[in-house]
C-alpha cells in the first residue's frame, strides 16, 4: 500500500509546479477589481482543466487552475471512526487560523478535507518551489500526525482500563 | 493520576488544619468553606452556631433520598456515630467535632470524614451484595438518579451483582472516544481474570433494562458490569465499592484528558507547518548602502 504513496507525491508535486504558474490578470467583469479567478468562475476563458490525482477512491487531490489563482484540495484517508473524528478535529482546527496559514482556505470543497487557494501575490511573495514542498510536506505529515493521535487515544484507553480492572 | 482519588482532599486538609491548630494549643479560627464534588455534590465546612470551637462538615446530595430507601442513614450512623449531627437546613448529613475534645485516633477520623460521599453510596452497594452473599435474588432494583440525565442500576441474584450505569455524551466526538474506551474495558478479562465482565451498550438499554422506561437516544451509552462473589465477599466489598462508584467520573474525566492531548497536540503540528510554510518566503534583503557623500541609507 505505501508503494503508491511516493508515485503519488511526485505525481502531486509535477501539476502543482505546472499549475502554479499564475500572474497578475485584473478582473474582466468588475472595474479595478482583482479577484481569484479560481474562485469567481465568471469567465470560461480564464479556467484551466481541473485535475484529479487519486491513490484510491478514499485518497484524492484535485488541482483546479486559473490564470491568476490555483485551488488544490485534499481528501485525507479515514479509514474508521476515530480517525474520522480525529481528521475533522484537526481540519477545523487548522481552518480557523487560516489567517496565518495565508495559503489556507476556510472552508473545503465539496467532497474534500481541507483546501489551499494559491494566487499570484503569494507566489510574488513566496518561492513557488518551496509553495509546493509546502504542500507535499503537508500531505506526508497529515497521515502520520493521523495514526500517532489515533495510536496516543488507543494507548491511554488501554493504559486506563488496565489500571482500573487490575485492581479487582 | 490515572486513577481518581475517592476521598475529598479538601476536607481532609481543612480538617486536619483545623485539628493540628488546636492540638498545639492555638486559638480556633472561623471557618466557612463550600466544597464541590463529582455528581453534584456539596460539603459545607463550618462553624455550627458560630461556635469556633466546633467543625462541622455536612454533605448534600441531590439524589440522598434515593440511597436513604437503601439503608443510607444506617450506614451512616455505623461509619460515624458519635459525630452525627442534625443535618444542616439545606443538607442531608452533618457531622460534627469538637475541637476541644479531639478524638485520639484523629488521623482515622479525618480520613472517614473525607469518605463522606463515598460512604453515603456504600449502602445500596452493601445491601446488594448482601442479597447476592446470601444467594438470593434481589425482588426490586436499586435506581439511583445520581446525575441530571444520567441513572445508576442495581441489581442482585443467586450469583451476580449486576450494576449498570447510563451515561450521558454532551458532544458527538465523545461518543467515538467514548467506544473506543469500553472496548479496552471489555477486553480487560482477556489480561486480568480477577476482573469483572463489563459490557457495553450505544444508544439503547441493554437486555436486563429491557422493559423498563430507561432512556434512548444517539448520545447515551449504557455501561455494564457484572460482579461475581469474589468482588462481594465481605472480604473484597469495600475495595469494589471504592472503584465502582466513581467509574463514570472516571470515564469522562479520561475522555476529556485524551481531548486535551489531542488539542495540545494539534496545536504543535499547526505551529510546526507555519514554520514550514514560512520558509516560503525569502529573506528580507537588509542592504545598507552608503553614498558618495557619506550618508547610509537602507534598502528593504
Amino acid at each position: 500500500m505505501s508503494t503508491t504513496l511516493q508515485p503519488y507525491l511526485k505525481a502531486v508535486r509535477q501539476t502543482l509546479t505546472a499549475a502554479i504558474c499564475v500572474e497578475n490578470f485584473s478582473s474582466q467583469v468588475v472595474e479595478r477589481h482583482n479577484k481569484p479567478e479560481v474562485e469567481v468562475r465568471t469567465s470560461k476563458e480564464l479556467l484551466l482543466t481541473p485535475v484529479t490525482i487519486s491513490r484510491n477512491d478514499k485518497e484524492k487531490v484535485l488541482i483546479e487552475g486559473s490564470i491568476n489563482s490555483l485551488r488544490i484540495s485534499i481528501a485525507i484517508k479515514q479509514a474508521d471512526e476515530i480517525e474520522k473524528i480525529l481528521c475533522h478535529k484537526f481540519m477545523r482546527f487548522m481552518m480557523m487560523r487560516a489567517e496565518n496559514f495565508i495559503i489556507l482556505r476556510r472552508k473545503p470543497v465539496e467532497g474534500y478535507d481541507i483546501s489551499f487557494l494559491v494566487t499570484n501575490f503569494h507566489t510574488e511573495q513566496m518561492f513557488k518551489h518551496k509553495l509546493v514542498d509546502f504542500i507535499i510536506h503537508f500531505m506526508e505529515e497529515i497521515d502520520k500526525e493521523i495514526s500517532e493521535m489515533k495510536l496516543a487515544v488507543n494507548s491511554r484507553a488501554r493504559i486506563s482500563a488496565e489500571e482500573f480492572l487490575k485492581r479487582f | 493520576m490515572i486513577l481518581l482519588e475517592i476521598n475529598n482532599r479538601i476536607i481532609e486538609d481543612s480538617l486536619t488544619l483545623k485539628f493540628n491548630n488546636a492540638a498545639a494549643g492555638n486559638k480556633p479560627e472561623a471557618i466557612d468553606v463550600t466544597i464541590a464534588d463529582f455528581d453534584g455534590v456539596l460539603y459545607h465546612l463550618s462553624n455550627p452556631g458560630g461556635d469556633k470551637t466546633k467543625v462541622q462538615v455536612s454533605i448534600s446530595l441531590k439524589f440522598y433520598k434515593d440511597l436513604q430507601e437503601h439503608g443510607a442513614d444506617q450506614l451512616i450512623k455505623r461509619e460515624y456515630g458519635s459525630f452525627l449531627t442534625t443535618p444542616e437546613s439545606g443538607y442531608n448529613v452533618s457531622i460534627a467535632f469538637d475541637l476541644d475534645h479531639l478524638p485520639a485516633n484523629r488521623d482515622e477520623v479525618i480520613k472517614k470524614a473525607g469518605l463522606l460521599k463515598r460512604n453515603c453510596f456504600a449502602s445500596v452497594f452493601e445491601k446488594y451484595f448482601e442479597f447476592q452473599q446470601r444467594e438470593e435474588n434481589s425482588q426490586k432494583r436499586a435506581v439511583i438518579h445520581y446525575r441530571e440525565d444520567e441513572t445508576m442500576y442495581v441489581e442482585a441474584k443467586k450469583d451476580r451483582v449486576t450494576v449498570i450505569f447510563s451515561t450521558v455524551f454532551k458532544d458527538d466526538d465523545d461518543i467515538v472516544i467514548g467506544k473506543v474506551f469500553m472496548q479496552e474495558f471489555k477486553e480487560g478479562r482477556r489480561q486480568f481474570q480477577q476482573a469483572p465482565q463489563v459490557l457495553f451498550s450505544h444508544k439503547e438499554p441493554p437486555m436486563e433494562l429491557q422493559n423498563t422506561n430507561a432512556k434512548v437516544g444517539d448520545n447515551i451509552g449504557y455501561i455494564t458490569f457484572v460482579l461475581f462473589p469474589r468482588h462481594t465477599s465481605p472480604a473484597a466489598r469495600d475495595n469494589t465499592i471504592n472503584l465502582i462508584h466513581t467509574l463514570r467520573d472516571y470515564l469522562h474525566y479520561h475522555i476529556k484528558c485524551s481531548k486535551a492531548y489531542i488539542h495540545s497536540r494539534m496545536r504543535a503540528k499547526t505551529s510546526d507547518f507555519l514554520k514550514v510554510l514560512n520558509r516560503a518566503r525569502p529573506e528580507p534583503k537588509n542592504v545598507e548602502k552608503k553614498t558618495f557623500s557619506g550618508k547610509t541609507f537602507k534598502m528593504n
